[in-house]
Formats: C-alpha cells, sequence, structure tokens
C-alpha cells in the first residue's frame, strides 16, 4: 500500500480511538445500571427535598378536621389540599411556618372549569365571559364542597 | 389569536407546531449534498465523461452543504451542545439517533474522496509554493508527496471504490431522511414506506438543479465559456430523474386517494384547504411541471445553446424552488393536521426568532461561503475550463 494512503488510515483510526477515548469519559459510569439512563439519577431524585405532604396529614391530629371531613365527602375530594394551598410539608412538621395562602383566582380555576372542546360534556365547565361577572369563583362557591353554594 | 387557524378536534399539545422551517432546511440540505454526490458519481463511478468538467466541483459543492447540514437540527434544539450525546448513547429503537453515524461515515467518505481526486493538485501546490500556503498543502497531503503514475493510478482506483460505497451512503442518508418522516406511524400524511425513495429522487434533482446553477454562475463570474455539452448532459439527467421523482410523489397520492383509508378526509382537506398552493401551485406546477416542459424543449431544440442555457437556468431554479416547496409540505403539511384526523393548525413563520425564518436564510448562505473558502483552497476550474479552453484554441486555428 502507498504511504499516503497508510497515514490516512492511521488519521481514521486515531479519530476513531479518540472518540471511544471521549464517549469513555463523558458517559457517566451508571448509564445502563437499571435502564437506557444515568442510574444515578434515580438516588439524585430519591435525595430531592419533599415538598408535599399530602392530603391526610391535613386531617390528622385535629388540626383541620372539620373542614377536611367536608372535603372527604365532596365532588373535589380528587383536587388535594396542596393543590390550591401549595406544598405543606414544612408546616406540618413546624406549625409556625405558614404555607402559601391558596390561590383563588378565576384563571386557577378556570385550569380545569373553564370551557374546552376536548373536556367531556358533562364535566362541570362555564365560559368566564358571560358567567359570574368576573367575581373569584369562591364567591358564590364554596371550593372545599362544590355546588354547597 | 390562536383561534382563527385552527379548525376541528385538536389536541392541546399539537397547537405550537413544533418542527418550523428549520427542520424543513434540514431534509432540504441534506438532499442538496445527497444529489451532488450522486452527480458526481456519474463520472466517477459511471464514467460519463461529459460529466468530468463538474464532477470534482460537485464533491466540493457536496462538502460544502455537508458541513452545514446538521446546523438546523442544533439550531432547532433548545440545548445545541447536547446534541452529541445521540452519538454517545445511540439506541436502536430510535430512528434518529442512527443520524450522527451515518452522517459522520458519509463525511468521511467525502472528505476522503475529495482528497483523493484532488491529492494530485495539493501535492503540486505544496511543491510550488512557499511560507503558510507551503504549511497548508503539506499538511493536507499529509506530507507524502508521492504523485508517481503507480501512486496517482492507485488514488484513482480508491477514489472509484469509495464513490461505490459513497452511492449507497448518500442514499442511505438521505432515505433515512425520508425514513424518519415515513415512519411516523401516527400522522398519515407521513406515514409510507415510499417516503425514503421519494426523498432520494428529488434530492438526486435537487443537487443536480444547484450543481447546473453553481456551475453556469461560476463560470460567468470566471469569464469562461461554458461547456454545453456537460451542461446538456446534467440537463438530461434532471429530466429523467425529474420523471422517476414525479412517478413516485403521484404515487403516493394516488394510493392514498385510491384507498380511501380513514384518514382520507383530513388528507383532503390539508391538499384543498393547507397546502393547496404549496402542493399544486409550487410543487407540482413550478417544480415538476414547467421544468419538465423546459427540459423537453431542450431536447428538442438544436444549436441555440445560449437559449438552451437559459431555458436549463430557468428549469434549475424551478426544480429548487420545487423541492423546498416538497419537503415545507412533508415537514409542515404532515403537522398541520391533527392526530385527531378530524381538525387543522395552521404555521405561521416568524422572521426574528431562534426557530424563524432568518437564522434558515443565514445557514442557508453558509454552505455557499464555505463553497467559496473551499474553492479558493482546491481550485476545481482547471477540468471546467481545460476542455472548453481546447475547443477555443481549435475554433481560432481553424478561423
Amino acid at each position: 500500500m502507498q504511504p499516503h494512503l497508510k497515514r490516512v488510515i492511521i488519521l481514521l483510526v486515531i479519530a476513531l480511538i479518540a472518540f471511544i477515548f471521549i464517549r469513555s469519559l463523558i458517559v457517566p459510569d451508571s448509564f445502563g445500571q437499571y435502564g437506557w439512563y444515568r442510574g444515578e439519577s434515580v438516588i439524585d431524585n430519591r435525595n430531592l427535598q419533599v415538598g408535599y405532604a399530602g392530603s391526610s396529614s391535613c386531617g390528622e391530629e385535629n388540626c383541620h378536621k372539620t373542614i377536611y371531613s367536608i372535603w372527604v365527602g365532596s365532588r373535589h375530594k380528587a383536587v388535594n389540599c396542596e393543590i390550591c394551598h401549595g406544598p405543606s410539608n414544612d408546616h406540618v412538621n413546624n406549625v409556625r411556618i405558614m404555607p402559601e395562602p391558596a390561590n383563588e383566582s378565576r384563571e386557577y380555576c378556570g385550569l380545569c372549569h373553564f370551557e374546552r372542546a376536548a373536556r367531556p360534556a358533562n364535566f362541570p365547565q362555564i365560559d368566564p365571559e358571560t358567567h359570574g361577572e368576573n367575581l373569584r369563583c369562591a364567591y358564590c362557591h364554596n371550593p372545599h364542597k362544590p355546588w354547597f353554594v | 389569536m390562536t383561534e382563527g387557524l385552527i379548525w376541528g378536534f385538536v389536541y392541546p399539545n399539537e397547537v405550537e407546531i413544533q418542527w418550523s422551517v428549520l427542520i424543513v432546511l434540514y431534509p432540504y440540505i441534506t438532499g442538496l449534498v445527497a444529489g451532488a454526490f450522486i452527480a458526481s458519481s456519474l463520472y466517477h463511478v459511471f464514467g460519463k465523461e461529459e460529466i468530468r468538467p463538474v464532477a470534482r466541483f460537485a464533491l466540493l459543492t457536496a462538502l460544502s452543504f455537508l458541513l452545514v447540514a446538521t446546523m438546523p437540527l442544533l439550531t432547532h434544539l433548545g440545548h445545541p451542545e447536547r446534541g452529541i450525546e445521540i452519538m454517545f448513547t445511540p439506541h436502536l429503537t430510535s430512528a434518529m439517533s442512527g443520524f450522527g453515524y451515518i452522517y459522520s461515515f458519509y463525511l468521511v467518505i467525502v472528505a476522503v474522496e475529495i482528497w483523493l481526486s484532488f491529492r494530485e493538485d495539493i501535492v503540486k501546490m505544496a511543491l510550488n509554493s512557499s511560507g503558510w500556503r507551503e504549511l497548508l498543502y503539506s499538511g493536507l497531503a499529509l506530507f507524502s508527496y508521492d504523485i508517481s503514475e503507480k501512486a496517482l493510478h492507485e488514488d484513482e482506483k480508491i477514489a472509484k471504490k469509495l464513490a461505490i460505497i459513497g452511492i449507497p451512503s448518500a442514499a442511505f442518508l438521505h432515505g433515512y431522511v425520508g425514513f424518519i418522516f415515513g415512519g411516523i406511524k401516527a400522522n398519515p400524511w407521513w406515514s409510507t414506506p415510499l417516503m425514503p425513495i421519494i426523498f432520494l429522487m428529488s434530492a438526486i434533482v435537487s443537487g443536480i438543479a444547484l450543481l447546473i446553477l453553481l456551475y453556469i454562475a461560476s463560470m460567468k463570474l470566471r469569464k469562461h465559456p461554458i461547456d454545453h455539452k456537460c451542461l446538456e448532459s446534467l440537463a438530461h439527467y434532471l429530466w429523467v430523474f425529474l420523471i422517476l421523482d414525479v412517478a413516485l410523489e403521484l404515487l403516493e397520492i394516488v394510493s392514498m386517494k385510491y384507498e380511501s383509508l380513514e384518514e382520507i378526509d383530513i388528507i383532503n382537506r390539508l391538499l384543498s384547504e393547507k397546502i393547496a398552493f404549496t402542493f399544486y401551485g409550487v410543487q407540482l406546477t413550478l417544480g415538476i411541471l414547467i421544468p419538465f416542459v423546459l427540459l423537453l424543449v431542450i431536447g428538442l431544440l438544436k444549436n441555440r445553446d445560449t437559449l438552451k442555457m437559459i431555458l436549463i437556468s430557468i428549469s434549475s431554479v424551478c426544480v429548487l424552488i420545487g423541492v423546498f416547496a416538497m419537503r415545507w409540505n412533508v415537514v409542515i403539511g404532515g403537522q398541520e393536521i391533527s392526530k385527531s384526523l378530524s381538525g387543522t393548525l395552521t404555521y405561521v413563520p416568524v422572521f426574528f426568532h431562534p426557530e424563524g425564518v432568518l437564522p434558515a436564510l443565514v445557514i442557508m448562505t453558509l454552505p455557499f461561503i464555505i463553497l467559496l473558502v473551499v474553492t479558493y483552497i482546491l481550485p476545481p476550474w482547471k477540468d471546467m475550463e481545460e476542455e472548453t479552453t481546447q475547443m477555443g484554441s481549435i475554433l481560432k486555428k481553424k478561423s
């Protein structure tokens, strides 16, 4: 083989080895441990701080028992406390830390209840232009027990 | 604002069209690469002597466009620096993850092919220059200056072998782009096994058209007579591949209409409302019918070289616009129908935006600048000019 062709082949082999070397440096060691992702990301996620305490912790220990018992039998029972009141794990651990005030804007209720063609017809929906004269929804509706106007 | 742009039932995650004009550009540019390479292999592999003047120029054109082929994709990504990761951890279930490998393999083939076909010139320039130019050309020659007949003969043999590997890889590079669309079963406008081969044919057509225009433009700029034999031969291939291209494109539509599966209503609406102008007007009429007729006329004309050249240029421009419209109709058209098959959406291009028309224009001008630089370093003009110069001197002697 001609010397110049040998040099091209050597160059290509060097490029290939460089690629394999860089790849071995860059791909994390735990890649593929459980699946097509970095295995250690599971540990990273596990170490994230918990923000939400769950609705049951609100009703326990006589803290918010009354409102909890109203909510738990209502049609909003699938909408958990912290969806409106915000993440409350810190508050559960230390009552002096208050959670954010509940979001009670029309737009926030509208995320579920403004009219959309894609929603099931029997799901309660309103046209924000014509319904409620731009008042806060909670002015008429009780968010803890809808239809309890 | 979006209300007027939507008709029927659509899913919320479809409202914003994600694959913009940049994704239209990506198959367009890769198509030009594949087409230019296949045009050059008409000489390198199939030994069509009349193509020789543009054979090496076609390789340089392919390289210039190949170097920017990834740019529309990287610009489209929010994190372009993560683009390389697709090569570090590719997955067999993702057609897209093959791109990096196919692209790199093809880049190596094109680069080595160019190197082999220009090696004699590179070595001569290295020996006849000094200073940084000597260093540049010596580096390009890999500090090996053997241009004996034997060495050049071996180069030619290997270049031919590489071109033989190059044709399927060019076909693979672009057929693969078609496969990315053709393999999406949720979208009836894309999902067809014909898609790779339609992409490939339109790629060849656009590549030859681009080569014709670049050849005419460079000869005009260098004030050199055009080799009309070469030009007409290219126009002939353009015509042949145009027929194959239109046959496949129409076959797809005809079989869709004949089969009339459940998606036919939305396809009809797409064709008659959403992309009617770009499909019937630009893709089929301007991009195929007009050049087809013009190229037919060129075949009938005799001894009217200037008129022929003008007609060939017009056809090539029409073909380039038509193929762009074809990419547009596939990429944008496919996203303008809802996955519900009972609604349509509208893509509104914006100008000043990372995903807008401005970056697309910038990316589209880059290969021409690269070509200018590459032809400055490796001038391919010798092949283009020597034949017509010889002819000119013969004519002069005769007169």
